[in-house]
């Protein structure tokens, strides 16, 4: 695997609260990995510690097999969950000003900040201040000035909050093409079916700790199997077989979720015992299901 | 990226915002206007003096014009003479505002008729020749010879005998000299320290910082800040001695004295080192705030400290040579408001100048180190407001109280 990010042990809390509990994790270059969880599972907390803006209590953040220091830093890009940039500060200045301070000289700043400006859509409204843009477009110029210093690992928080659908493919594709260059991404995101689409690998979160990471077929393999049996007949069947939990019962029929060790054989038995059986067949969960099912573990 | 050019990049993101301010320019122009005002007007006021014109009425007055006019030129009092028939002419004319007085000597007593009132000056000089005038003539009816008149009437010389040297005078520039500089500097600190303040709660409430931190470690986007903001406020203080400088050396340079013209340039290292400090205060006051609002109480003691110093100066005027003036030109949150004024008062120890800067400059050492922790501490909490004794305590206070984690 390529070098990249490495998280290990993390753990950091605020007073009495824990925020992050030993979290092991790692992004390897051109590797788009998302990191959900519900509000307080830790995610800000993590990749603000990524970044450096907040010391973990403990644990080690390695960059490429070494500890991450400042100058490493400054070849990552960052967008909070809470935007902020200098609203009475002009578009194209505002990027040039953050490339500078990520390390580019003033020409290749500006340069690079007009070609992330236009790839974002944004080229006519360079010279707006921020505050006159809307704000969609204050996100763009949010994005662009984490892009601006071509980063090698990019950390979004929150990536694809308040976007609209036009935006969220565009970023969508912008992302695809930093995994492509080959910059390491890391974004926390509570719109499932985005990090599903989008992400290599994705890490769930839960109270501070990492429940699980993989890819979205290995961590289908870590939930219980799903099972869909429609009888026909109109007769009304309720599995009644040890470790068959029912999901949902809808006109596709019933789904149910096989706990390690129930047999699908007795499943089927059980529903040729209530009518004719039109369907039966395993079903793969998108991320949104595997999620349920890891938290409510 | 070496700290030194994130410092400067910071720097100059500050200064150029405040030059892209009109209130800037503003009061640029103003404080320029006020200082170049100050130093021309003294000058002014002494190159346009208006002569005393005097009518002297009927011929008795008129005879004494050869003595009036010489022993105005001798005291130095400026008088015009003019000769008229009558009296109601006179007045007439003293009403019209033609004459300042008129003098009639043909009565008892002399008579001198003025609109409002009349200089002193002029008044000593006016009675001094006619009383000179009646006694010649009385001695002479005495057959009094005349060179013993004239010894009999001629002022003896006074010689004086001081066992210490006099104090230096205090003129009312100095005075003016001393409250100015102290205004001046107080508004030019106050302003650009709370204008460090209102930035950083700005870039706080606006969760700039955040973005900003991801690039720059906090002590350096603190001193670049300062480094900015102390520039403009440099500049405009700069300008202003400027004009100060021009417009004396326009008018002659006479009028204002020397010690007050050299104070003009040295309110610049004043500046620089008042700012300096106050300016580490604030940015850790404005780091400290949960809301734009709050930053005028957060820089409350800015404020008191500085106005404090300010009284004193009014101390340092009445009694510049007190030991309590001395001292309290001394404590460094009011040396570069006192101590200026003190120098527009008179010399200051070489020795008492030297202690003062250089603790000042220890002193801003250490506040800085204090502020950067304060600075890092309180940047990122969010929440209520954290209090200067939390902030103080940095790391070791509970953040839990202070802090709305968002994890």
């Amino acid at each position: 695997m390529p070098q990249g990010l490495e998280i290990s042990g993390l753990a950091h809390g605020f007073g009495a609260t824990v925020a992050v509990d030993g979290l092991d994790l790692s992004v390897a270059a051109g590797e788009i990995v998302g990191l959900v969880g519900r509000n307080g599972a830790g995610k800000t907390t993590t990749l603000r510690a990524v970044m450096g803006i907040l010391e973990p209590r403990e644990g080690r953040i390695r960059w490429h097999d070494r500890e991450v220091g400042a100058s490493d830093r400054l070849r990552f890009g960052y967008m909070p969950e809470e935007r902020g940039l200098y609203p009475q500060m002009g578009v194209l200045e505002q990027v040039t000003y953050f490339g500078r301070l990520h390390g580019m000289e003033r020409r290749d700043a500006q340069r690079s900040a007009r070609s992330v400006l236009e790839r974002l859509e944004l080229g006519p409204r360079a010279e707006d201040k921020l505050v006159a843009l809307s704000h969609g477009n204050q996100q763009r110029a949010q994005l662009a000035v984490a892009l601006v210093h071509r980063p090698e690992l990019l950390v979004l928080d929150e990536a694809f909050a308040g976007l609209d659908p036009s935006a969220v493919m565009l970023l969508s594709d912008v992302l695809r093409d930093e995994a492509q260059r080959p910059a390491a991404i890391l974004f926390s995101s509570h719109q499932l079916d985005i990090v599903e689409r989008l992400c290599d690998r994705v890490a769930v979160m839960e109270a501070g700790r990492l429940l699980a990471t993989g890819t979205l077929e290995e961590l289908q393999r870590r939930v219980p199997s799903r099972l869909r049996v429609r009888v026909g007949g109109g007769a009304a069947w309720r599995p009644d077989v040890p470790g068959a939990r029912l999901v949902e019962d809808d006109a596709r029929g019933t789904l149910l979720a096989l706990e390690p060790g129930a047999d699908p054989q007795a499943v089927l038995r059980s529903a040729m015992a209530t009518g004719p059986v039109e369907h039966f067949g395993f079903e793969r969960g998108g991320l949104t299901d595997v999620y349920r099912e890891l938290v409510a573990a | 990226m070496s700290g030194l050019r994130a410092v400067g990049l910071v720097a100059q993101r500050e200064l150029a915002q405040r030059l892209r301010s009109r209130p800037t320019w503003v009061m640029t122009v103003v404080t320029a206007l006020l200082i170049a005002a100050l130093m021309t007007v003294p000058a002014l006021l002494r190159r346009s003096p208006t002569p005393t014109v005097i009518g002297l009425v009927g011929s008795a007055a008129q005879a004494l014009r050869p003595q009036l006019a010489s022993a105005a030129a001798a005291t130095g009092v400026d008088v015009q003479l003019r000769n008229l028939h009558d009296a109601a002419a006179a007045h007439a004319q003293v009403l019209a505002g033609g004459l300042d007085a008129a003098l009639d000597v043909t009565g008892e007593a002399p008579d001198v008729t003025v609109a409002r009132s009349l200089a002193p000056d002029v008044q000593d000089l006016v009675r001094t020749v006619v009383t000179r005038a009646r006694a010649t003539q009385l001695l002479s009816a005495a057959k009094v010879p005349p060179d013993v008149i004239r010894s009999l009437l001629t002022p003896v010389s006074l010689t004086v005998h001081a066992l210490e040297p006099p104090p230096p005078p205090v003129s009312a520039a100095r005075v003016v000299a001393a409250i100015v500089a102290g205004y001046l500097l107080l508004y030019a600190i106050v302003a650009y320290a709370i204008g460090v303040a209102t930035g950083v709660a700005q870039e706080k409430t606006s969760r700039t910082a955040e973005v900003l931190l991801a690039a720059i470690r906090p002590d350096r986007l603190m001193v670049g800040k300062v480094l900015g903001i102390g520039a403009a406020g440099l500049g405009q203080l700069a300008i202003a001695v400027a004009a100060g400088l021009v417009a004396n050396a326009l008018v002659g340079g006479s009028a204002v004295p020397h010690a007050v013209v050299t104070l003009l340039p040295s309110l610049l290292l004043w500046f620089l080192l008042g700012y300096t400090l106050f300016a580490f205060v604030s940015a850790a006051a404005g780091a400290m705030v949960a809301r734009q609002e709050e930053v005028q109480s957060a820089t409350a003691p800015i404020t008191v400290a500085l106005t404090a110093a300010l009284a004193l100066v009014f101390g340092v005027v009445h009694a510049p040579d007190s030991w309590w003036v001395a001292a309290g030109s001394l404590l460094a949150p009011f040396t570069p408001i006192v101590m200026p004024a003190r120098l527009a008062m008179g010399p200051v120890p070489a020795w008492q100048l030297a202690l003062a800067i250089l603790e000042l400059i220890g002193v801003t050492y250490a506040v800085a180190r204090l502020a950067a922790r304060v600075y890092a501490t309180s940047l990122m909490r969010g929440g209520a407001r954290v209090g200067w004794s939390a902030a103080l305590r940095g790391a070791s206070e509970s953040p839990a109280r202070n802090t709305r984690p968002r994890t």
